[in-house]
């Protein structure tokens, strides 16, 4: 016979073209053949934005519900966080490839198009997983709330605490008899804790870690100062500005001094001094497990009520359903149970530092034993937060046009009554502006509970 | 007879076969290049031809990230670019960063590439020492200069023996980025330089030195001469590159725009645009803009040189 009619050349490439018809075969069967493999009837894909500790956390929770419903196939992927997502979220509910189930900042539901690239919830299918309005904060359900319907389903608050050494507190007489930090009910009581600190600090430290270079820290803590203050935002149809330039030059001046009295190290880093031995940091509740893993001697509590009212900056992690065309049927269910779930089972996601949104978890005997989580769960009840426009929330434009001009506030490169000048000219140019996703102002939008 | 008729018949075949062999080789070489060819010219239309026209398309609606629903606005995003304050400071913080860098770093490249070139011990050393930095990505080169420059516990302020707000006061914050550029960027220039310098002919300096020129008359009247063309290479990359600043300004300004916005390039601002506020058709227009700009700077630069050579000659 001899040799077979093909060359060495003809195989390899027999082998390449049936290698790359077949990587797209499999990519057209995709999503079926998934489903076939896990033996699940239902498949609820569920994009989030958590890494680190709460994308550890994240799926823990998600690996318990697998283990108590093999009926549902949970596909969840991982984006990267920040303006990222969202383009990813608003560009798959656009091109009806929207997964069914997505996690969103609170504050940017408003912008994001309810009703086009977000559906509501079904408040029936919720109920009957377990979930109604009465186990929420109402402050916290009504912003999920966007003409009469419910777009965002909270996971938690996040918030901004004021973290204490009691190490060094102790040496200072800072600490009550229970072992926490002395309340600091005005600035003038405030800066004199900080004095009494820094004498008993190590050297070469920074009293407080603020993130004075950051311009979300700065305009977290801006938020959450103003609303101590009582200060207001625009009117309620959203048509006039009223911001109060002098109450946020007094917040404005109350940062600004933590530089010029030299309690802070402007651009240190605020975690790791902490741990060295700095007394005080104001960070986010994520920085629980850091620190708790680094086993110090600390507390938490919320931002010290320095204008005389409870008030400490908060976002939310919440659920929502992006836009698909044909949403219902068992996969819809699926989303609603899946979502029903974590937000009940929340225990192992408190352990990351976070306030879970749905209040039977809060009365727990295992929740209360969490510390310092138990020290600062009180947030929950005074939410300081951005008004509820299209162009506020987490990392977006409100953030983004006036986080910067309170850095430069705090830093010193601008003085503070014309910075809340500034913020308030732009605060008008903002209300003013159209939404891109739908061309409507924020007094003709829809963002109303 | 025979042989001839034979002959006579055969000749005439063969020509023609030549001339048919050559046209089909003609024919299937132009189908091998056009398949050779053909992936790349695909990849080009789909990933550069096409997003250009449909950025140009999209910069004439209000288009917003979702893609849906817009509708044609005609001039209205151009007309609102060029009243915006913030783009034209970012555009002011872009060409002042070029203007720092683009001197800077020519005059750098070419020291560097002169120390390279005459010291002969451990060449390549020096070459690698001034080459590396380059090959970092642009995050771990602007993170580590960005832990140098922080205040309180930054190498940079340590070792000299200051204060300065380096990344945090407006006045400092660019040229931190600047001197963090020069030490990444260097090392691209250098090469250019230092292969130049050494395809410049040796027998130019011995005819130059045996009619007595010193080392600074070689310079002047040799090396700078024949490095000419290098260094319009030189700036004219680096203008196109410094136009568009970005990576390493974010990085070390934590993905802000800088002390009271000093640091905010065109480029992030029309990132801010785009995937930040939605307004993909306004972001649009601005990248239609700044490409008009850098041709502009780039077909400037290239009549300006023309005339010159034609000056010269």
């Amino acid at each position: 016979m001899g040799r077979p009619g093909l060359s060495r050349r003809q195989i390899l490439g027999g082998i390449g073209g049936l290698t790359v018809a077949g990587s797209f075969g499999f990519a057209a069967l995709g999503t079926g053949a998934d489903a076939l493999a896990s033996g699940a009837d239902t498949r609820v894909r569920y994009w989030n934005l958590f890494s680190g500790g709460d994308g550890a956390n994240m799926i823990a929770m998600l690996d318990s519900f697998r283990k108590e419903h093999p009926d549902i196939d949970v596909k969840d992927s991982t984006l990267q966080w920040g303006n990222p997502f969202y383009t990813k979220l608003a560009m798959a509910a656009a091109g009806n490839r929207a997964p069914e189930l997505g996690v969103m900042h609170l504050g940017r539901v408003a912008g994001f198009s309810p009703g086009r690239l977000l559906d509501p919830w079904d408040m029936d299918l919720l109920a009957k997983y377990g979930v109604r309005k009465e186990d929420y904060n109402p402050d916290l359900w009504n912003r999920g709330i966007i003409d009469g319907k419910l777009y965002a389903l909270p996971l938690d608050i996040h918030v901004q605490l004021c973290f204490y050494r009691k190490d060094v507190l102790k040496k200072a007489d800072l600490l009550d008899d229970d072992g926490r930090m002395i309340q600091a009910t005005s600035t003038a009581d405030w800066f004199d804790v900080l004095k009494k600190a820094k004498k008993v600090q190590k050297k070469g430290l920074q009293t407080i870690g603020l993130w004075t270079n950051d311009q979300n820290f700065q305009w977290w803590f801006f938020v959450a100062f103003y609303t101590q203050l009582g200060g207001e935002w625009f009117n309620d149809e959203r048509t006039d500005v009223r911001f109060d330039a002098d109450k946020a030059t007094q917040v404005l001046e109350f940062l600004r001094r933590h530089v010029t009295d030299g309690y802070v190290i402007p651009g240190a880093p605020t975690g790791e001094q902490f741990i060295n031995g700095a007394p005080f940091t104001w960070e986010g509740n994520w920085s629980v497990p850091v620190f708790s893993g680094a086993e110090l001697d600390y507390g938490a509590t919320p931002l010290p009520p320095v204008f005389g009212k409870q008030a400490t900056h908060a976002e939310s992690h919440s659920f929502v359903l992006p836009h698909q065309g044909d949403r219902g049927g068992a996969t819809n269910e699926g989303a609603h149970e899946l979502a029903a779930y974590v937000v009940k089972h929340a225990q192992q996601w408190a352990a990351g530092g976070h306030i879970p949104a749905y209040t039977p978890n809060l009365s727990t005997a295992a929740y209360k034993k969490l510390t310092p989580q138990n020290e600062y769960v009180s947030a929950m009840d005074h939410q300081a937060t951005e008004p509820k426009v299209w162009f506020a929330g987490s990392t977006g434009v409100l953030a983004q046009d006036l986080g910067p001009m309170v850095v430069s506030s705090t830093m010193g490169s601008a003085k503070p009554d014309a910075v809340a000048r500034r913020m308030k000219t732009e605060l008008g140019k903002l209300l003013a502006s159209k939404n891109p996703m739908d061309g409507k102002t924020a007094a003709q939008g829809g963002a109303v509970a | 007879m025979t042989t001839t008729s034979a002959e006579s018949v055969i000749a005439p075949a063969r020509a023609k076969s030549a001339v048919v062999s050559t046209t089909v080789r003609r024919k299937q070489g132009f189908q091998h290049g056009g398949w050779f060819v053909a992936p790349f010219l695909v990849l080009f239309a789909l990933f550069v031809i096409w997003p250009l026209l449909r950025g140009v398309y999209l910069s004439f609606t209000d288009a917003n990230i979702s893609g849906d629903g817009a509708s044609f606005v005609g001039l209205d995003n151009y007309r609102d670019a060029l009243n915006d304050q913030a783009m034209w400071d970012a555009l002011g913080h872009s060409a002042y960063f070029t203007l720092l860098v683009v001197p800077c770093i020519t005059l750098l490249a070419f020291l560097l590439a002169m120390l390279a070139h005459h010291i002969e011990r451990a060449k390549w050393l020096w070459r690698l020492c001034f080459f590396a930095p380059f090959l970092l990505p642009s995050t771990v080169a602007a993170n580590m200069w960005q832990w140098l420059f922080t205040q309180g516990i930054g190498l940079f302020n340590h070792t000299f023996g200051i204060e300065t707000p380096w990344l945090t006061d407006k006045s400092y914050a660019m040229l931190a980025i600047v001197i963090t550029t020069l030490w990444w960027t260097v090392g691209f220039s250098f090469l250019l330089y230092l292969a130049a310098l050494q395809g410049i002919p040796g027998h130019l300096y011995e005819a130059a030195k045996l009619d007595g020129a010193n080392a600074w008359h070689r310079m002047v009247h040799i090396t700078l001469p024949m490095l000419r063309h290098i260094t319009g290479l030189v700036v004219a990359l680096q203008i196109l590159a410094s136009l568009q600043l970005f990576d390493q300004a974010v990085v070390m300004m934590d993905f802000g725009p800088g002390p009271e916005l000093s640091t905010r390039s065109f480029v992030q601002y029309t990132l801010e645009q785009g995937f930040t506020s939605y307004r993909v058709g306004y972001a649009s227009a601005m990248s239609i803009i700044f490409f008009v700009i850098i041709a502009a700077v780039a077909l400037g630069r290239m009549v300006l040189l023309r005339n010159r050579e034609e000056g010269t000659r």
